[in-house]
């Protein structure tokens, strides 16, 4: 499928969104949940709404679908206004957290519902409803009751109703957080493929950074009714566009540390470098875990060059996390965490033990103090 | 493996005590029953079968000619039949006007519910008779509502004294009932079903009709059962509101028991509604496999 992507100074705009939310408002009473948030969605994309719980994203979610309205601003699809059409006028397939399946249907009979809700003949309605069910390897289950079957069927069935009326947009709020994690894994590849398949554009709330991040074209980190950062996931993971994000994220260590006016960043007796530019505040220095090498050779005098930042640490701790193994280490009073790939033959480490911790200038994310 | 034994009988001394102690707890209960329901309905039922003689008087007897009385007798037949249509419209009309506001209750949260519960089951703490002499005041023929009506320009119909009378005021006495069993009932009522129906295209009214209602049905179910065995066995609310010219099969019981002093037909009388209450409960179950199924 083709964007139309511009970039202009790090912002992405689009052509023509498909749905669009321009400065949207909730409030409950005097508590204002969701605050001039403006978001652009392209066709055929799938983007997620993350954030921990409370943030606002399942509010916006519903806002979409027309199960709430917002205090203010303007939801438009294809340039359309629809802030004002009641959620049956809308055309959006909505799959519930909870599923929320007709318990007194068949499966079959929950499927044909929006179809028979539109008006489709009888064996249009079969057809189409078959095409469904085998879409998501339901067909012989047609017949039964939504509590005849498991976590992960009746998942299914929700994903079928809400495809099969081939909606305009496609809204899954936490459709995987009822799952074990294994079948978790599964529909989460399932969800992708049938996504890319149709070219649904599809809006997915997730409180679950690696779901956004392991499916999404593009995410929305929300906090506090606020979007914090929108990107791509690699976008998001590598230039987290506040201390939140960067921690909500993936794994991060956070120091503090004062900026110099030679663009110098202290932290306790180290001095590093970062890709921003000279100043004298305090900053909060996120370094990802996994992104720091060890040298275990503490003695070595190797000086690192200009595209990397080393420091002296004492191991504090081993943690062993089956495929990673977690290094804690003491800099100066604060903790850092590394991880490093776990192999067979693993070296063999103690308590006080002496290394050199050193990453890449590019990998030093660093944050205003304030923010 | 090695081989266990098995025939160690653990637990076996549990369950024959706890059922020792329910069968314990259940006595007390079994045995007021026993005594205070079951042996009169057994003597009622034999003196069903009892002659009665002029004056009041019973003589023992084994003859059914109460029961092909009762049958064959055009009063009775329509008494009876009567009874029923009357309770059934009691039974829509309570329900009719209480549906809607169980839904209304099932949806409220918190403190509000708390109140609209306590204030629509607070009827049941005055006596029937106070709020059937309150109706009779408001449908009395020069009463605030034939007053409002005839403002209105139109001629006011009897409330009072007939079956109308009847119906509103039992209507009325069985709202709490309907109302607790309807929300009783709407367990399976799960707003995020109702907000699927809609995004998936379905219109308010659709939505009521093809998600609500039938996930509703049970408590429907109870509500009317409760509503049609009261109705048909009330008494005060007929014999006051009826004024001796709507005749049930309940006040008829009265009649024959008091006034005729036939203890027989009375009883008679008093199986058929037992009967009847028999029929309502089988036809409750089968409606509630076929909603269930």
């Amino acid at each position: 499928m083709m964007h139309q992507t511009i970039k202009r100074d790090g912002v992405e705009t689009i052509g023509d969104p498909y749905l669009s939310l321009e400065g949207i408002n909730k409030k409950y009473g005097l508590v204002e949940v969701i605050s001039n948030l403006n978001l652009e969605v392209r066709k055929g994309e799938l983007i997620a709404l993350l954030g921990p719980s409370g943030c606002g994203k399942t509010t916006t979610l519903r806002m979409i679908a027309g199960l709430i309205s917002p205090s203010a601003g303007k939801i438009t699809v294809e340039g359309r206004d629809v802030t004002q059409i009641a959620p049956h006028g809308r055309d959006m397939g909505l799959v519930f957290q909870s599923y929320a399946l007709f318990p007194h249907m068949t499966v079959a009979k929950n499927v044909a519902f929006g179809l028979e809700m539109r008006g489709l003949s009888r064996a249009d309605i079969a057809s189409k409803v078959a095409k469904a069910l085998a879409m998501v390897q339901l067909g012989h289950l047609a017949e039964r009751k939504p509590r005849e079957l498991s976590g992960g069927q009746q998942q299914r069935v929700a994903l079928a109703r809400a495809l099969v009326i081939e909606p305009s947009i496609l809204l899954l709020d936490e459709p995987l957080s009822n799952l074990d994690a294994k079948l978790r894994d599964e529909m989460r590849t399932q969800i992708r493929d049938i996504q890319q398949q149709l070219g649904i554009t599809t809006v997915f709330v997730t409180h679950d950074q690696v779901e956004a991040l392991s499916m999404c074209d593009r995410i929305v980190v929300m906090k506090g009714g606020l979007i914090e950062q929108v990107g791509t996931p690699h976008e998001i993971y590598e230039r987290p566009a506040t201390p939140f994000v960067a921690s909500f994220v993936g794994r991060t260590n956070r120091v503090k540390g004062r900026r110099m006016a030679d663009g110098f960043i202290r932290i306790g007796s180290s001095t590093i470098r970062s890709t921003k530019p000279a100043g004298q505040d305090d900053v909060v220095v996120m370094v990802r875990p996994h992104r720091i090498h060890i040298d275990w050779n503490a003695a070595s005098t190797e000086q690192p060059g200009e595209t990397a930042n080393q420091t002296a640490a004492v191991l504090s701790r081993i943690t062993f996390v089956g495929d990673v193994i977690q290094y804690h280490f003491d800099v100066d009073g604060s903790e850092f965490i590394v991880e490093e790939s776990t192999k067979k033959s693993q070296a063999s480490h103690r308590q006080r033990d002496k290394a050199v911790l050193s990453w890449s200038v590019e990998d030093t994310l660093v944050f205003g103090a304030d923010q | 493996m090695t081989t266990a034994t098995f025939d160690i009988p653990v637990g076996s001394q549990k369950p024959s005590s706890t059922a020792g102690i329910a069968v314990a707890l259940l006595l007390p209960i079994a045995l007021v029953n026993a005594i205070g329901f079951i042996l009169p309905v057994f003597n009622l039922a034999r003196m069903s079968f009892n002659e009665a003689l002029p004056g009041g008087g019973i003589a023992e007897a084994f003859t059914g000619a109460n029961w092909t009385e009762l049958l064959q007798d055009s009063f009775y037949i329509e008494l009876i039949l009567n009874s029923i249509m009357v309770s059934l419209g009691i039974t829509l009309a309570t329900l009719l006007v209480s549906y809607p506001i169980a839904l209304y209750l099932h949806r409220a949260s918190g403190a509000w519910r708390t109140f609209l519960t306590v204030l629509v089951i607070s009827p049941l703490l005055t006596s029937a008779v106070v709020r059937t002499y309150g109706w009779i005041a408001l449908l009395a023929e020069q009463g605030p509502v034939a007053n409002v009506i005839a403002s209105m320009g139109f001629q006011p119909p009897r409330m009072m004294f007939n079956t109308t009378g009847v119906v509103i005021g039992l209507t009325e006495i069985l709202m709490p009932y309907m109302i607790l069993s309807l929300m009783a009932g709407f367990g399976r009522l799960d707003p995020k079903v109702e907000e699927a129906a809609r995004t998936l295209g379905a219109t308010p009214f659709r939505t009521f009709w093809r998600v609500i209602l039938p996930l509703t049905l049970p408590g429907i179910a109870l509500g009317c059962l409760l509503c049609f065995v009261l109705a048909i066995s009330s008494f005060i609310t007929p014999k006051l509101m009826g004024g001796g010219r709507v005749f049930l099969l309940a006040t008829e019981i009265y009649d024959q028991a008091i006034v005729t002093l036939n203890w027989p037909l009375a009883a008679t009388l008093s199986m058929l509604v037992l009967i009847i209450f028999g029929a309502a409960l089988a036809v409750y179950s089968r409606v509630l496999r076929m909603i269930e199924g």
